[in-house]
């Protein structure tokens, strides 16, 4: 790997797992406002996280890696909403009771 | 529904961790074996009576530690014992003077210094030291250096002079030749050697 | 308050002190870097890291003991067990820190002598003080098991955060040992000291802070032991899941076999995933609060604690602990940009938390709020991502110059450390520095005065309660 690649590889890695965290953000406010709006921004800042996953494959990364990479980025997709999902159950009969 | 149900995550924390637990148990005693001296990646002490490269193998496509011909220390051809002794006496330097506060080893450290993984083969030895302190051998620059920095900086910021004795520096000198020789999978990457296309 | 939570107060007391010495010691380590020569034969770097690492670390645990003093009289409804003879042990502990801070600082170092390890400095980090001292250490933490444990024993109560806390404990206990030892062969001492290390600030020190969080966020926002806990077990999963093997990301370049860099760079990569969850919850309860609390300084910092650890450790982590990408960065200021964020991110911002928590409650406020407190939050932050930033250009041109290109030889790292990004970088740092002190100050006041001053309507409805106006 020269310099170069080095640097280009290890900021794309960054990026992805921020987006990953933009997505989250942006999926928990869209729920929180309701907004469709911040909705179609949270799926943009995964497509953008996909978008950098791909421009990974293209790194000198090992063929493994970028499996990894891959299979982490699916990964990522349903933990918001699964999250959420299990906060609002866990909190619904604290609701109902109160 | 069981996923709001506390036992079902706990008996998942518990499980999780005993997996993870048992898989480091086995691990870790298949890399004390590699690690200990004369395991696969660590040579025996006794290796500092020999010459030490660092050389690229295609195979393995990384840099590794060559041992090469009979190279005397000091002068001196170390038995097992005595190799053993300066090791534990330049490892006590180490932790005495707290060189891991300035220093890495294996790149664990502080940053403010070189790592010194690879430091018995650098040729700032033979280019810098070794007609400044006008010693005959590598070891003997390093040896000196280490006794007395203050009197050879080879740049602004200075090494400080930690009072190691004669014999302490030569156990130290012993103990990065050694050191030079662990199999590090690869690191510090091309050690020596300038990369020119960026 | 019961007593349990007056030393608790004692703890804090001392942590933000240790805090504060950890800045300056930061602050003239620094400068060595950017002014050649300077305390140089006085105080020298090796000197100055080792106490700014090590009160860090002192500064968190005793910020830690102090929690768990806080809550365990609330969570077992009675006072601690033994709480006498734990606060003695409480100066003995302050005691312990300023001789080895003292001898630090005046002799320095020894002789290459097993006397030196016992009386002076150990030399490895973060666990450098002298043996005579770690043995100090170890009975302090035996106390406070003894404390905790006797206390849930006393009341027949083990509620499941301090089931988790309990049982956590005894691998905190006994992975200090590691700090005894001294190893000949370098591999087998860094393979050991990582366990230390790696299973204490990625492991078990993520599972206090976890149980610390679950019994705040119940003062804090009243919410229900039973969702508290399923976070909390959940949790425990993910980070143990990916945390103890993620061990093997310090396993790559000490001489251990070759599968430790796919072992340890797998379950490194997987690290982030947890920490997502986590910026999640910390929204979901905003969200649902609608940021209303009665303590903003504590929610904020609980904010704070998600999104740092997230990217302090999650983004920056990820960054560099692939190993091909590791075999550049690994042991460049990129390291000390990462370890900044995700010390600050995990660990101190959560201890800021449960500390305006307590001092709510222990000045009867009904509401904590006010201008200072936003200050040192603010510049605090923003202290630290400049810092981290500025690092972060330095450890990149050091991996770029040095590593990759140069070669990492004694000449490679001086065209490295005189690069200009690199200096810039590094410049920038001390300029962040004083702008994160300066947090420091403001935070120090507002520690010592929030909650303090009443309204007429506060006086009354107090006197009313019992208590004082």
């Amino acid at each position: 790997m020269t310099a170069v690649q080095m640097l280009g590889t290890s900021l794309l890695l960054a990026l992805f797992v921020l987006l990953a965290g933009c997505y989250g953000v942006l999926y928990c406010l869209a729920r929180l406002r309701a907004s469709r709006r911040i909705g179609r921004a949270a799926a943009a800042a995964y497509a953008l996280q996909g978008l950098t996953a791909g421009l990974l494959a293209f790194s000198p990364l090992d063929f493994w890696w970028k499996a990894l990479l891959l299979a982490s980025f699916v990964a990522y997709l349903p933990i918001p909403p699964l999250t959420w999902r299990l906060l609002e159950n866990l909190h619904e009969p604290e609701e109902q009771h109160s | 529904m069981y996923a709001e149900d506390p036992a079902f995550w706990r008996a998942g924390a518990i499980s999780t961790t005993l997996v993870m637990l048992i898989v480091l148990a086995f691990l870790t005693v298949d890399s004390i074996a590699t690690i200990r001296p004369g395991g696969a990646n660590v040579p025996d002490y006794t290796v500092i009576n020999k010459e030490i490269r660092y050389e690229f193998d295609s195979e393995s496509n990384r840099y590794r530690p060559v041992i090469g011909a009979d190279q005397p220390l000091f002068g001196r051809v170390y038995s097992a014992e005595q190799a053993e002794q300066a090791m534990r006496l330049g490892k006590l330097v180490i932790q005495s003077r707290n060189c891991m506060n300035c220093h890495t080893f294996f790149g664990n450290g502080a940053y403010y210094a070189p790592d010194l993984t690879k430091a018995w083969l650098d040729p700032a030895w033979q280019q810098m030291w070794m007609p400044m302190t006008q010693a005959a051998t590598r070891e003997e620059a390093i040896a000196i250096f280490l006794m007395h920095p203050e009197k050879f900086p080879t740049w602004s910021r200075q090494m400080p002079n930690l009072k190691i004795t004669r014999e302490e520096a030569e156990a130290l000198v012993a103990y990065l030749k050694w050191m030079s020789a662990v199999e590090t999978n690869g690191f510090p990457i091309h050690f020596g050697h300038i990369q020119t296309n960026k | 308050m019961f007593r349990s939570q007056h030393l608790a107060l004692k703890y804090f007391a001392a942590a933000m002190t240790l805090f504060g010495i950890m800045i300056v010691a930061g602050l003239l380590a620094s400068t060595q870097y950017v002014q050649d020569g300077f305390l140089l034969n006085i105080l020298d770097f090796s000197v100055t890291k080792m106490l700014h690492i090590d009160t860090m670390i002192i500064s968190l645990l005793m910020g830690f003991i102090g929690a768990v003093y806080w809550f365990v009289p609330i969570e077992l409804e009675r006072e601690t067990v033994g709480i006498r003879l734990a606060e003695v042990m409480f100066w003995i502990f302050c005691a312990a820190v300023a001789v080895v801070a003292a001898v630090f600082i005046f002799v320095q170092y020894g002789p290459a002598t097993e006397m030196s390890l016992w009386f002076i400095n150990q030399g490895r980090k973060y666990v450098e003080a002298p043996r005579w001292a770690a043995i100090g250490i170890t009975l302090v933490v035996l106390v406070f098991i003894y404390n905790v444990v006797g206390t849930a024993i006393k009341t027949k109560k083990v509620t499941g955060i301090m089931g988790v806390l309990m049982v956590d404990l005894i691998p905190l206990f006994g992975l200090y040992l590691i700090a005894f030892p001294s190893i000949t062969n370098m591999s087998e001492d860094q393979y050991w000291w990582w366990w230390l290390v790696h299973l204490w600030v990625e492991a078990t020190w993520e599972i206090l802070i976890g149980c610390i969080m679950a019994l705040a966020l119940m003062q804090l926002l009243g919410t229900s032991r039973r969702i508290v806990e399923t976070w909390l077990y959940i949790e425990v999963a993910l980070v143990l899941g990916t945390g103890i093997l993620g061990l093997g990301h310090h396993y790559f370049w000490i001489g251990t076999p070759s599968y430790w860099l796919g072992i340890g760079g797998f379950f490194s990569a997987l690290e982030p995933l947890p920490l997502l969850g986590m910026v999640v919850h910390a929204i979901y309860d905003a969200g649902a609060h609608r940021m209303k609390t009665t303590n903003k300084p504590a929610f904020f910092w609980v904010m704070a604690e998600a999104f740092g650890n997230f990217i302090g450790g999650g983004v920056f982590g990820f960054m560099m602990t692939l190993p091909q990408i590791n075999l550049f960065t690994h042991g460049t200021q990129w390291t000390v940009s990462h370890g900044h964020f995700a010390f600050w991110g995990a660990y101190s911002c959560g201890v800021l938390a449960v500390i305006y928590l307590a001092l709510q409650k222990s000045r009867a406020a009904q509401q904590l709020d006010g201008a200072a407190w936003k200050w040192s939050f603010a510049l605090l932050n923003i202290g630290m991502l400049g810092m981290v930033g500025a690092l972060l250009v330095s450890g990149i041109s050091q991996a770029f110059y040095e590593r990759a290109m140069g070669g990492s030889t004694l000449q490679a790292f001086i065209e490295g450390q005189t690069n200009v990004w690199f200096v810039q970088g590094i410049v920038m740092r001390l300029v962040f520095g004083f702008v994160f002190a300066a947090g420091y100050v403001v935070l120090i006041y507002d520690l010592l005065t929030i909650g303090k001053k009443r309204t007429a309507a506060e006086g009354l409805q107090a006197r009313v309660a019992g208590g004082p106006a």
